[in-house]
């Protein structure tokens, strides 16, 4: 098999509303190859979240996604019955996300969720099921696993909890797993940890990982490839090095310029001016104009995408022009 | 978690003794059993004697401390009306009640738990609608008015089912019960269906809101991208979370109905408490009203007690609590 593993194209997402329908994610493309980690960043309502949902068809009505493909190893998935897509979860691409106590059930031992996400796929004995649940845990670093299935999630740690989390999304061997925001509830110091397990982890078994984060820092230190998202749009593409050290979209460089490691002591943070824009109420052309210290007349049309080489960015007035 | 229930049972002690002084000054203080048990044409020697005979001619705190004297060696008094020990008279028509409150109650709680899931997976399908239909129907038609309809309809109409009584009993544990024979399933029927149908409609919308709620959580989220089934998600995650609000109804409507089931058991002539205790408020047959009153304060603590411990079985979180 050829080619990379996913392949998003013209993925749009919408939601009705009482106000109207907001179109959440708009004409998304991006691939991620086979054991690749791709970091997705943008701010809280850019869209990355959704497109994540989107891709494992978990959009819940009356959203729908509306337009666009997702293709899986050369397999569609979008418009898929839901007994097929149901089968795919979990199996082929997984999730793991932002909280780990709201994502597991408080009223259940963990051995014994975990071993749901088994018997979603297979039929095994219960003791076959377990005995690969302890497995997994020691593989995400859970110190005598065998003897804590059956604890209950209240009696983990925060972090040992996102390791459960992360252990019950790679029960299946996933090819992929897409994991929005999976450090951010976590402190920093356990970040830390779980973010160089993550990278070992994809390393060591061969899955590929969708890192959704608006942490540039966080993913810069574990991706190869980013992609930024701003009002629903991927708005910048290219080898994590290139954008971070020559971001092309005056956003991805307001990003990099407010990071705290960019400031001056005794100096405020840098700060992209604005606010970003109602998803009810876009303004024309690209999203990003009003807060644009570049933008001109010509920004009221929608950019086309530029390509150059393995980067891609959609703005008329670029910090830099491409180069291959 | 056995000094919790030590803790909980000495609770109950104090409780019963302020129900006590209550219910005995409240019973005590209306009517005159005297104008209801003696012919009006009696002599004024006998009505004394009576009156003696009963322990009437006592101050209020005398006899309540009689009262109270005889309770702890487990005597209840004799009835004014029948003339025998209270508590045997009671205890004869406690298994009527409790066979019918069980039938009611749970199988309100069997149909009307995954009839209100269901109601709350699919909101808005007819099913639903057609659900929720019936449950409103349940809440707002009188209890009284229902058991004439049904007797109308099945015992007269088509006659089908008998109107009243037992029907035919079979001794278990040297008591007699309905539910062991086929006749008295027949009879049980129309009482038990007139009691369950206010029930099943609280268990549809308890059900329906706790289904509605969990749905939206990030844990069904998570199930589904494990690709757990619908089926498994209801049965293994909802279920089990929606369970502490129906455990607590289920509780409190045992209890309360078991009390007072007197307008269906008066309907459908059902020999059970709830008649006994309103033919001794017609007579103002005193013992029998405080002991009765009792009995069902005492059900009330147990009932609560039980609660109490199934939420620590159902619920991990609260054991840490429990132990501490």
């Amino acid at each position: 098999m050829s080619g990379p593993l996913l392949v998003v194209e013209g993925l749009t997402t919408e939601f009705p509303t009482r106000a109207g329908i907001v179109r959440a994610v708009r004409e998304v493309s991006f691939h991620v190859e086979a054991g690749e980690i791709l970091g997705l960043v943008g701010e809280s309502g850019s869209g990355k979240s959704v497109t994540g949902f989107s891709i494992l068809g978990l959009i819940d009505p009356p959203g729908r996604i509306t337009g666009g493909s997702v293709r899986l190893a050369g397999c569609e998935l979008v418009g898929l019955p839901a007994r097929d897509l149901r089968a795919m979860r979990g199996r082929e691409i997984a999730m793991v996300f932002q909280d780990p106590a709201a994502t597991l059930n408080p009223v259940l031992r963990i051995g014994d969720q975990m071993a749901l996400a088994i018997h979603a796929h297979e039929t095994v004995s219960a003791a076959a099921a377990r005995a690969r649940v302890a497995e997994v845990l020691t593989l995400v670093g859970i110190p005598d696993a065998a003897r804590r299935l059956d604890a209950y999630p209240h009696q983990f740690s925060g972090g040992m909890r996102q390791r459960v989390a992360i252990a019950t999304a790679l029960l299946n061997r996933p090819k992929l797993i897409i994991c929005d925001e999976p450090t951010t509830a976590l402190d920093v110091s356990v970040q830390a940890q779980i973010l160089t397990e993550m990278r070992a982890l994809a390393r060591d078994t061969g899955t590929a990982l969708i890192w959704i984060s608006h942490d540039l820092a966080t993913v810069s230190s574990l991706a190869s490839r980013i992609i930024v998202m701003y009002a629903g749009r991927v708005i910048e593409e290219g080898p994590i090095r290139q954008v971070l050290s020559a971001p092309g979209h005056p956003y991805a460089r307001g990003l990099l310029d407010s990071l705290p490691a960019k400031a001056v002591a005794g100096k405020d943070l840098m700060q992209i001016p604005g606010a970003p824009p109602s998803m009810l109420a876009l303004p024309p052309g690209c999203a990003f104009a009003p807060r644009c210290l570049r933008a001109d007349g010509a920004c009221d049309a929608e950019p086309a995408p530029t390509v150059a080489g393995d980067r891609r960015w959609r703005c008329h007035h670029p910090h830099a022009e491409p180069t291959s | 978690m056995l000094g919790f229930i030590i803790q909980r049972l000495l609770q109950a002690v104090v409780v019963m003794m302020i129900i006590s002084v209550l219910v005995f000054c409240g019973v005590y203080a209306v009517g005159n059993p005297i104008d209801v048990l003696i012919s009006p044409d009696a002599t004024q020697q006998i009505r004394e004697e009576a009156i003696r005979t009963y322990g009437l001619d006592q101050p209020l705190w005398k006899q309540y401390l009689d009262f109270v004297g005889r309770l702890v060696q487990g005597d209840f008094g004799r009835s004014f009306v029948f003339g025998s020990p209270v508590l045997p008279l009671i205890l004869s028509r406690l298994p009527a009640t409790l066979e019918l409150t069980l039938v009611a109650v749970v199988g309100a709680t069997l149909v009307g738990v995954p009839l209100g899931m269901y109601a709350g997976y699919k909101p808005d399908s007819l099913a639903a609608r057609a659900i929720m239909g019936i449950s409103i129907l349940g809440f707002s038609v009188p209890t009284f008015w229902i058991g004439l309809v049904l007797i109308f309809i099945f015992a007269v109409q088509f006659g089908i089912l008998p109107a009243g009584s037992r029907g035919e009993t079979r001794e278990l544990f040297g008591i007699s019960w309905s539910v062991l024979t086929a006749n008295g399933w027949q009879h049980l029927f129309l009482p038990a269906l007139n009691l369950a149908l206010f029930k099943f409609a609280m268990m549809v919308r308890l059900a329906r809101a706790g289904t509605r709620e969990i749905m939206l959580t990030d844990t069904v989220k998570f199930a589904r991208a494990a690709g757990e089934s619908e089926a498994t998600i209801l049965r293994r995650h909802v279920l089990r979370l929606i369970a502490i609000p129906i455990v607590t109804v289920f509780g409190l409507e045992f209890g309360s109905t078991l009390a007072f089931a007197v307008v269906t058991e008066t309907i459908f002539s059902w020999p059970g408490v709830g008649k006994l205790i309103i033919d001794s408020i017609n007579t103002l047959d005193r013992p029998v009203m405080v002991a009765y009153l009792m009995l069902v304060a005492f059900f009330f603590i147990l009932v609560n007690l039980t609660i109490d411990i199934v939420y620590v079985a159902l619920d991990p979180r609260l054991r840490l609590r429990a132990a501490s």
